[in-house]
C-alpha cells in the first residue's frame, strides 16, 4: 500500500534520514525500534509530509505524494498520526474533538459524525467521557481519545509517535491494549515505540534504525531472539543502558545517584544489587578523586537481561594509567570493597583512553 | 458639596499664607503667581514685565478664570471686554490697575491664501462704511447682548473651515443653547453670506490655532488674536477689525482697595447641601440645553472608541502576522511599527497625525482620531494576539495538519478559538483604556464627552459638577461596554457554556 523508496531529510547540514526504502503491507503492524536520535520520529512525520522529505519517493497506492501536484491536505486525511504529547484540541470537548474532523473534512453530518464518534468512544473505553474536556482526562484517557480521533477519519493506516512515552507507567498498558485492539482487527499501523515486549507481540514486522537507515528488518522473533548484525544484536542485549559524565570534582552526586537508582527500578534490579552497585561506584570514584580535576571519567552502566549480567564501564581521558593497580593506590581498602562485589575487573587501553570494566556479581 | 467648600476654604487658607499683602497696585505682582493664556500676547508680557513672578500658562479663558477663582494664581492677564462681561456674572472679581497695553485684533489666514484675505478686507470696509459694523458695536459691547440676531440662512456654498475658542467669552465668542454666539460669530456669518461661502467651525486651543493654519486644517482664525510682529512671520492678517485692552484681575477680596467681600460668600452657605447640587444641575445640565451638548459629546466618545477598536483590531491582527511572518523584511516593519507605536505618547502621535500627517487636507477630525487611536491600539493587540497564538501548544497544530486541515483551517478551527479565549482578559482591559483615552481628541477639534463639559464648564465657571458627570459618564461607558466583553468571554469559553447548559 505504501511505498517508500530512498527516503532522505536533512535538517541544514544535519542528515538525519539516510537510505530509507521500506514497503507497508495493507493489514501490517509495524514497529520500529533504535536508539534515541536515529531518525525513527522523523521518519514518521515524513510519511505524513508534517516534516518535508529532502529526497525520495513515497508512493500510496502507486500515487506519488511527493509530487508537487498532489493535494497534500488531502493525502493526510488518509493516514492519520498519534503524537507522544496526545496534542488533543483544547477548547474542544472529547466529543467534538472527535467529529471536527469528519464534519469539516469528510463533509459528514452532525448526527452521523457523533453516532461514529460514540462508537469508537466505546470501542476505546471512554463513552462516559464524551462530554469531559482534555484538561479532565488522564495522560491515558487523553492518548485513548487520540486514538479514537484518528480513528475517525478512517484513515488507511495510523502512525503512532512513541505514543506510551509520555504517560505515567501506569497508564502505559491501558493504551497499549487499545492498540493490540485496533491491531487485531486489521488496521494498518507503523508505531515507533520504546515498549520492547509490546513491539515483540503486536507486530508483523520489526524495523530496527539506526544512524538514519534501516538497519534491519525482520520478524519479531529474528529482531529480538536472533539479530543477525552487530548494532543490533548490541542495541537489544543493552536495551537498558546508563551512562554519566563527570568533567570536575564538583559533579552532582545525588543527582548521579539518584539516576543511578531509578535506572535499577526500570530493570527491576535485586535491592542487594542495587546496594552493591551504588557501593562499587562510590569506591570507584573515591578512587579517581584526585584525578577528576585534569581528565573527563565517564560511567557506563549496561544490564544485559539475557546475560542477567550488568557491566560497569569506567573510561577516562589522560595518559596511560590503571588506577586500580595496587601500587598506586595508597590503601588497599577500596580496592578490596570493590573486588568484594565483582565477579571480574579488566582494564584496557582503547582509544587514547582508561577503560576499566567491571562485571557486577550477581546476587 | 460640603466637601468642596471645605476644600475651597482650605485653598483659600494656603493661598492666604502666599497672598500676605492684599494687592494694591500692578506692582505688587512682582513676585507672585499670574495666570495667562498659552501663547496669548499676555503671555509674552507678563514674562518680559514681570521676570520674578511664577507664570501659569492656561490652556483655555475658562481654565484660566477658573485658576483665579480657586487662588491658584494671584492674578491673571485676560482682555478688556470679556472680562467686562466675566465681572458682571462674577461679583468676587475685580479688575487691577489700569490697562496694561492694547493691541490690534484681526482674522488671521494662511500666507498664501492672499485671495481670501482680500475679500474679508473688502468685507470689512463694506461693513463699516454701510454702519453695520458701529450697530454690531453697539448691541455686544455695550449693548451686553447674549443671542445672535436674525441673520439669513448661509448659502451652501464653498465650505469655510473657521477656528475659533468656543470658550473665548462674551461679547466675542461663547456657545449658548449649544451653538455658537458673538461678535465674532455675527462677524463670520456676515461675512459667509458676503461671500457665499458655509461656515465649519473648528474648536481649537487658542495655542494650537497659528498651527492649524500653517498645516491648513483651517482656512481662518477667528480666536480674537492681536496682530503682532512675531506671528506676522507666520500667518497672514486681516485689517484689524477691533482694538483691545488687556487688564490684570483678580479675587476682588485679595485687593486692597475694595472691602465689598462677604456678600456672595454669605449667600453660598446659606445654601443647602441638596439645593445646591440641584442647582448645579440646573446651571450645568438643563440651563441653554446643555444636555444636549451632553449627548453629542457621549455619542462621539462612543463613536471613537468603537470605531478604533474595530479598526484597531482589524490592523493590529495584520501587524500580528507581518510580525510572525518568516519574512524578516516583514517582521522588521512589524517590529518597528510596535516599537514607534508604543514608545510615542498617543497625544503627540494624535496631532501628529493631525497637523503633519494630513496636513493640507481637509478631513474630518473624528476620522483621524480614529485613525491614530486604532494605530495606536494595533500596535498594542497586536503583542496580545502574538502571545496568544504562541500560548497554544505547537502540538495542536500539527496534530491539526497531520489530520488533514489546511494550514489556514488549522488555524481558524484550532488556534483561533483557544486564542480569543486567552487573550479576551487583557484585550478587555486594552479596550477600556482606550475608552478613557479618548478624552484627548479636544485638542484635534473633536467634540467628545470631555470637550462638551470644558465648554460647560466655561460658560458655568462650576468645575465640580460637570468634571464629576462626566467621570460617572465614562464610567457608564465602560462599565457597560466591560459587561458586553464579560459576556462574549461566557461565549468563548466552552466550559462555562456547558455549566449553562447542565444548570439549565
Amino acid at each position: 500500500m505504501i511505498k517508500i523508496e530512498h527516503l532522505s531529510k536533512k535538517f541544514g547540514d544535519l542528515e538525519v534520514l539516510k537510505d530509507v526504502t521500506v514497503e507497508i503491507k495493507t493489514g501490517e503492524v509495524i514497529s520500529i525500534i533504535g536508539p534515541s536520535g536515529t531518525g525513527k520520529s522523523t521518519f514518521l512525520r515524513c510519511i505524513n509530509l508534517l516534516d518535508r522529505p529532502s529526497g525520495g519517493s513515497i508512493r500510496i497506492d502507486g500515487v506519488d505524494i511527493l509530487d508537487p501536484k498532489s493535494d497534500v491536505p488531502k493525502v493526510r486525511q488518509k493516514m492519520n498520526m498519534v503524537f507522544q504529547s496526545f496534542n488533543l484540541f483544547f477548547h474542544l470537548s472529547v466529543m467534538d474533538n472527535l467529529t471536527i474532523g469528519p464534519i469539516k473534512l469528510l463533509g459528514m453530518s452532525k448526527v452521523d459524525a457523533d453516532r461514529k464518534a460514540m462508537d469508537l468512544l466505546k470501542l476505546v473505553g471512554l463513552a462516559e467521557k464524551a462530554e469531559s474536556y482534555p484538561d479532565e482526562l488522564s495522560g491515558g484517557q487523553k492518548q485513548r481519545v487520540a486514538i479514537a480521533r484518528c480513528m475517525a477519519m478512517d484513515p488507511k493506516i495510523i502512525l503512532f509517535d512513541e505514543p506510551t512515552s509520555a504517560l505515567d507507567p501506569t497508564m502505559v498498558s491501558e493504551v497499549l491494549s487499545v492498540i493490540r485492539r485496533l491491531a487485531k482487527a486489521g488496521m494498518t499501523m507503523a508505531i515507533v515505540t520504546h515498549e520492547m515486549d509490546f513491539a515483540r507481540d503486536v507486530s508483523n514486522r520489526v524495523l530496527y534504525m539506526d544512524d538514519g537507515v534501516i538497519y534491519e528488518v525482520g520478524t519479531p522473533e529474528q529482531i529480538f531472539d536472533n539479530p543477525q548484525k552487530e548494532k543490533t544484536r548490541t542495541f537489544i542485549n543493552r536495551i537498558r543502558s546508563f551512562s554519566y559524565h563527570i568533567a570536575s570534582p564538583d559533579y552532582d552526586l545525588y543527582a548521579m545517584n539518584a539516576e543511578i537508582e531509578t535506572f535499577c527500578d526500570k530493570q527491576i534490579l535485586p535491592v542487594k544489587t542495587r546496594q552493591n552497585l551504588l557501593l562499587l561506584v562510590e569506591e570507584m570514584l573515591q578512587i579517581y578523586n584526585p584525578l577528576l580535576s585534569t581528565v573527563l571519567l565517564d560511567i557506563n552502566l549496561a544490564y544485559s537481561e539475557k546475560k542477567e549480567s550488568l557491566e560497569v564501564v569506567f573510561e577516562s581521558t589522560g595518559e596511560a594509567i590503571n588506577m586500580l593497580d595496587k601500587s598506586l593506590l595508597p590503601d588497599e581498602l577500596g580496592l578490596t570493597l570493590i573486588q568484594s562485589v565483582t565477579e571480574s575487573i579488566d582494564y584496557q587501553r582503547v582509544n587514547n583512553k582508561n577503560r576499566v570494566t567491571l562485571i557486577l556479581k550477581k546476587k | 458639596m460640603k466637601y468642596r467648600l471645605i476644600f475651597i476654604v482650605a485653598v483659600c487658607l494656603l493661598c492666604s499664607g502666599f497672598v500676605s499683602k492684599p494687592l494694591t497696585s500692578l506692582d505688587d505682582l512682582r513676585d507672585k503667581r499670574i495666570g495667562v493664556l498659552l501663547g496669548s500676547v499676555h503671555d509674552r508680557y507678563a514674562s518680559s514685565t514681570y521676570p520674578h513672578a511664577s507664570i501659569l500658562q492656561y490652556k483655555s479663558p475658562s481654565d484660566l478664570v477658573l485658576g483665579v477663582k480657586s487662588g491658584k494664581v494671584d492674578a491673571a492677564i485676560y482682555s478688556y471686554d470679556e472680562l467686562m462681561e466675566l465681572l458682571r456674572l462674577h461679583d468676587d472679581l475685580a479688575i487691577i490697575g489700569d490697562a496694561l497695553f492694547s493691541t490690534p485684533i484681526g482674522m488671521g489666514f494662511h500666507r498664501d491664501n492672499n485671495e481670501l484675505r482680500h475679500e474679508f478686507n473688502s468685507f470689512l470696509k463694506q461693513l463699516r462704511s454701510n454702519g453695520q459694523y458701529d450697530s454690531m458695536i453697539r448691541y455686544w459691547m455695550t449693548g451686553h447682548a447674549v443671542k445672535m440676531p436674525k441673520l439669513q440662512q448661509s448659502a451652501d456654498g464653498k465650505s469655510l473651515v473657521v477656528g475659533i475658542v468656543s470658550d473665548n467669552g462674551l461679547p466675542f465668542n461663547v456657545v449658548i443653547d449649544n451653538r455658537m454666539v458673538g461678535f465674532n460669530i455675527e462677524l463670520l456669518e456676515r461675512f459667509a453670506l458676503y461671500s457665499g461661502r458655509k461656515i465649519i467651525y473648528r474648536d481649537l486651543e487658542f495655542s494650537n490655532q497659528i498651527a492649524a493654519l500653517q498645516s491648513k486644517k483651517i482656512d481662518m482664525c477667528a480666536a480674537v488674536m492681536s496682530i503682532t510682529e512675531e506671528r506676522k512671520k507666520k500667518i497672514a492678517f486681516s485689517d484689524p477689525y477691533y482694538e483691545q485692552a488687556a487688564n490684570m484681575f483678580a479675587l476682588k477680596k485679595n485687593i486692597a482697595v475694595s472691602n465689598v467681600v462677604s456678600k456672595t460668600r454669605q449667600k453660598g452657605k446659606s445654601v443647602s447641601f441638596f439645593e445646591s447640587v440641584a442647582n448645579s444641575f440646573q446651571s450645568n445640565i438643563v440651563q441653554e440645553n446643555r444636555y444636549l451638548l451632553i449627548l453629542e459629546g457621549f455619542k462621539t466618545t462612543v463613536v471613537i472608541s468603537v470605531l478604533s477598536t474595530l479598526f484597531g483590531t482589524f490592523l493590529g491582527a495584520i501587524v500580528c502576522f507581518m510580525r510572525m511572518s518568516s519574512n524578516a523584511i516583514l517582521r522588521m516593519l512589524a517590529q518597528t511599527y510596535i516599537s514607534i507605536l508604543r514608545g510615542t505618547p498617543v497625544l503627540v502621535f494624535l496631532m501628529l497625525i493631525f497637523y503633519v500627517v494630513f496636513a493640507s487636507v481637509n478631513i474630518d477630525p473624528v476620522f483621524v482620531s480614529v485613525i491614530a487611536f486604532g494605530m495606536n491600539f494595533a500596535a498594542y493587540v497586536s503583542e496580545i494576539f502574538r502571545s496568544g497564538i504562541e500560548s497554544i501548544d505547537k502540538g495542536q497544530t500539527e496534530a491539526g495538519i497531520a489530520m488533514g486541515f489546511t494550514k489556514v483551517n488549522t488555524f481558524l478551527f484550532i488556534v483561533l478559538p483557544q486564542t480569543v479565549q486567552r487573550i479576551l482578559p487583557v484585550y478587555k482591559g486594552e479596550f477600556i483604556s482606550l475608552v478613557k483615552m479618548t478624552s484627548i481628541v479636544g485638542y484635534i477639534a473633536v467634540q467628545d464627552l470631555t470637550k462638551a463639559s470644558d465648554i460647560i464648564r466655561s460658560r458655568t465657571f462650576d468645575a465640580f459638577f460637570p468634571l464629576i458627570m462626566v467621570a460617572v459618564l465614562y464610567f457608564l461607558i465602560s462599565w457597560f461596554l466591560m459587561l458586553g466583553m464579560e459576556y462574549a468571554e461566557r461565549l468563548a469559553n466552552p466550559k462555562l457554556k456547558r455549566k449553562k447548559i447542565i444548570n439549565a
